[in-house]
């Protein structure tokens, strides 16, 4: 026992040395970034594009929080705790993500109020920029990514797409579906979506059988786009299983090595690329150039995507995933 | 010690061979295998031909294997009267640590499984014996494990092999054996199932182990005094089930070559309903293997078959929800039947 409170001794006067010390360096912006769950490929992404901004802000002495939830499974309260855990912090500036207005927009609108600098960055779009009194925008518009996609299937030949959507509810998602929905529709195609449950998402087996069985009611479904990369490795799986990779073509929002992979061995057609990393990156260092010398960028929104990425392209695309950039 | 039921109904003992419908009916699988019957009943009437096909087959044939392998141990842990919540980040973990050590540096195969077996043997290790030793409730201790394996697991991933998701390439015959399709459909992992029912069902209902696992469940304090080594069993116990977690998420990474921080998540309640579902009461001391398999199957027809009906999609929880529901409830009816006439059956023998 004398022991365990020796080393307990050590660790609390660390401890206090280290928050001393952090208070002590606080000259620079303090700037908190609300996001996904730092374990989400696509997420970390966006928080390495964050963390090499915190570079330029550290160097200044100030500090970037990134705060995510445990998970996704009660998003938008999540979320919106969140934002209201980094106000209560006296920042200098926030970066958060408007997934679920109806949840979030209360506390966005106390981060305006309280004058704190705010950029809606990844989801919200300059609507939600604009509605909540934040300074810009900073992503793609989903709607418009969507619609890409859809197009990119028609022109391909692709009638009848299945948009599998692991995330069913959130506005990002359904913003997606809806833009392939569209897309697709200007040339006489269309796509219905696929909404799976909580119970089968982060079980790679259970939404390849969902995808699978899905193909096997509906024979006409000639394409297929999910919501994140992860799932696009999963709907291959499917796809395969039901033995129709020769007439079933595979799209997927957002991209990981294994689908660039798929794309070059041509059993994926394409991915849509928001460049996550840029969102994470500009966020920040739009919001640290604000604070420390008045900087503002007219642009507004600032649009970080979609680019396609397809056999065309994914050489150089595989360079920067190697990078950790992409 | 009161005396484990389900061992009185143990297969292959000669009083349960006879064909009597009574002693049939009050089986403590029976429950779970009229559950099973009705859910698969219910979806090839609403899922028609496809849900029937060979392909429909597989599909919650896919799904039920993976589970069942973690619910097996998961099984015999309940029926000891313990819960094992850090399977959901043993899963992941494992999966990285294939990945990482034989897609990221490149080392042989099966370097990378004995790295995420030995994995799942060491946290199995870390739950039994900090169970046995702070004497705390295994529902907080698994759970601490679980958030604190998660947070390894993603530390390490990022710092090793700087991203989350990792791919891997495995060789012929380790696709072969772990993480292929028979057939374009079957996941070989359904015979590694096959072969792990065999292995729990000859533990509890053939060996003295069983005895001491459900006597354990049924009183742990009786158990130990009756000269179980109850710490030592409680350890092999979360060994098991960290074994089997970590070969499931192994098996993961190498069928769809490539592992993420985030996946394995939902295997934590799903491995606990399977085997409630399957009859095994959640205090401990009753059940049995058949049983965790029929359970196992009902969780996974329930789950897919879903997607085989023109229901929409949109409701497919609230069914699951509703169907699982009574197929607790049919089982434990069964249950009450079993455990009833056993109970006055011994009274009757010892009147006299």
């Amino acid at each position: 026992m004398k022991s365990i409170s020796k080393t307990m001794k050590i660790v609390v006067a660390a401890a206090a040395l280290t928050l001393t010390a952090g208070v002590a360096m606080a000259a620079g912006p303090k700037i908190f970034v609300i996001g996904g769950k730092a374990d989400d490929p696509f997420w970390s992404r966006v928080k390495k594009g964050a963390d090499d901004a915190a570079l330029v802000v550290k160097a200044a002495g100030g500090t970037v929080t990134w705060l995510g939830p445990q998970n996704y499974d009660n998003l938008g309260p999540d979320a919106a705790k969140l934002i209201r855990t980094a106000l209560s912090q006296k920042p200098d500036a926030i970066v958060g993500p408007d997934w679920v207005p109806e949840a979030m927009d209360a506390a966005f609108k106390e981060v305006a109020a309280a004058g704190v600098p705010l950029i809606i960055y990844n989801a919200g779009g300059m609507d939600a920029a604009k509605r909540l009194g934040a300074q810009n925008f900073v992503g793609s518009d989903e709607y418009v990514a969507g619609h890409g996609g859809g197009e990119y299937f028609s022109a391909r030949g692709s009638k009848n797409v299945l948009c599998v959507n692991t995330l069913p509810g959130a506005n990002n998602t359904e913003a997606r579906c809806k833009g392939v929905a569209d897309g697709i529709a200007k040339a006489g195609g269309k796509s219905t979506q696929l909404p799976l449950p909580s119970s089968s998402f982060g079980n790679p087996t259970a939404v390849a059988q969902a995808i699978k069985a899905a193909l096997q009611k509906d024979k006409s479904i000639d394409g297929v786009i999910t919501i994140s990369a992860g799932d696009a490795t999963s709907a291959a799986a499917g796809i395969s299983q039901a033995g129709l990779v020769k007439t079933v073509k595979l799209g997927s929002f957002d991209m990981d090595p294994t689908n660039l992979q798929r794309i070059k061995d041509g059993t994926q057609q394409f991915c849509i690329d928001q460049q996550p990393y840029m969102q994470g990156y500009l966020a920040v260092s739009m919001l640290n150039g604000y604070v420390q010398y008045g900087l503002k960028v007219p642009t507004a929104p600032i649009l970080t995507g979609p680019g396609i990425v397809d056999a065309s392209n994914v050489a150089a695309t595989m360079a920067g995933a190697a990078a950790g950039a992409r | 010690m009161h005396s484990p039921p389900a061992s009185a109904a143990t297969p292959g003992s000669p009083e349960t061979l006879g064909v009597s419908l009574g002693k049939l009916l009050r089986r403590p699988e029976t429950g779970s295998l009229i559950g099973l019957i009705c859910v698969f009943v219910f979806f090839s009437v609403f899922g028609g031909d496809t849900f029937l096909s060979v392909s429909g087959l597989a599909s919650w044939l896919n799904i039920a294997a993976e589970l069942g392998i973690i619910a097996l141990p998961i099984g015999l842990l309940m029926i000891a009267g313990h819960l094992d919540l850090s399977v959901g980040s043993v899963i992941p973990a494992s999966s990285m640590t294939v990945a990482i050590v034989s897609g990221h540096f490149g080392l042989p195969m099966p370097v990378g499984i004995a790295c995420a077996l030995a994995l799942g043997l060491a946290i199995g290790f870390l739950n039994g014996y900090l169970i046995i030793r702070t004497d705390l409730p295994s529902f907080v201790v698994t759970l601490g494990t679980l958030f604190a394996v998660a947070g390894l697991t993603l530390g390490l991933s990022v710092i090793v092999a700087g991203s989350t998701s990792v791919a891997l390439k495995s060789d012929p015959l380790t696709k072969m054996l772990l993480g292929d399709f028979i057939n374009g459909k079957f996941e070989v992992i359904i015979l590694w199932w096959i072969g792990a029912m065999l292995l729990v069902g000859y533990i509890l209902g053939h060996s003295k182990y069983g005895n001491w696992i459900l006597a354990l469940g049924g009183d742990k304090v009786s158990a130990r005094n009756a000269g179980i080594p109850t710490d030592k069993l409680n350890v092999a116990l979360y060994m098991g089930s960290g074994l089997c977690a970590a070969f499931v998420g192994m098996c993961q990474a190498i069928l769809y070559n490539s592992a993420q921080v985030s996946a394995g998540q939902s295997f934590i309640f799903n491995s606990i309903i399977a085997v409630v579902i399957g009859g095994v009461i959640l205090t401990g001391g009753y059940g049995s293997v058949l049983g965790i398999v029929l359970g196992t199957m009902t969780f996974a027809i329930v789950n897919q078959g879903i997607y085989y009906t023109g229901f929409d999609a949109n409701w497919a929880s609230l069914i699951i929800g509703v169907l699982l529901l009574a197929a607790v409830l049919l089982n434990n009816t069964f249950r009450a039947m079993a455990i009833s006439h056993s109970a006055s059956r011994t009274k009757t023998k010892a009147a006299p």
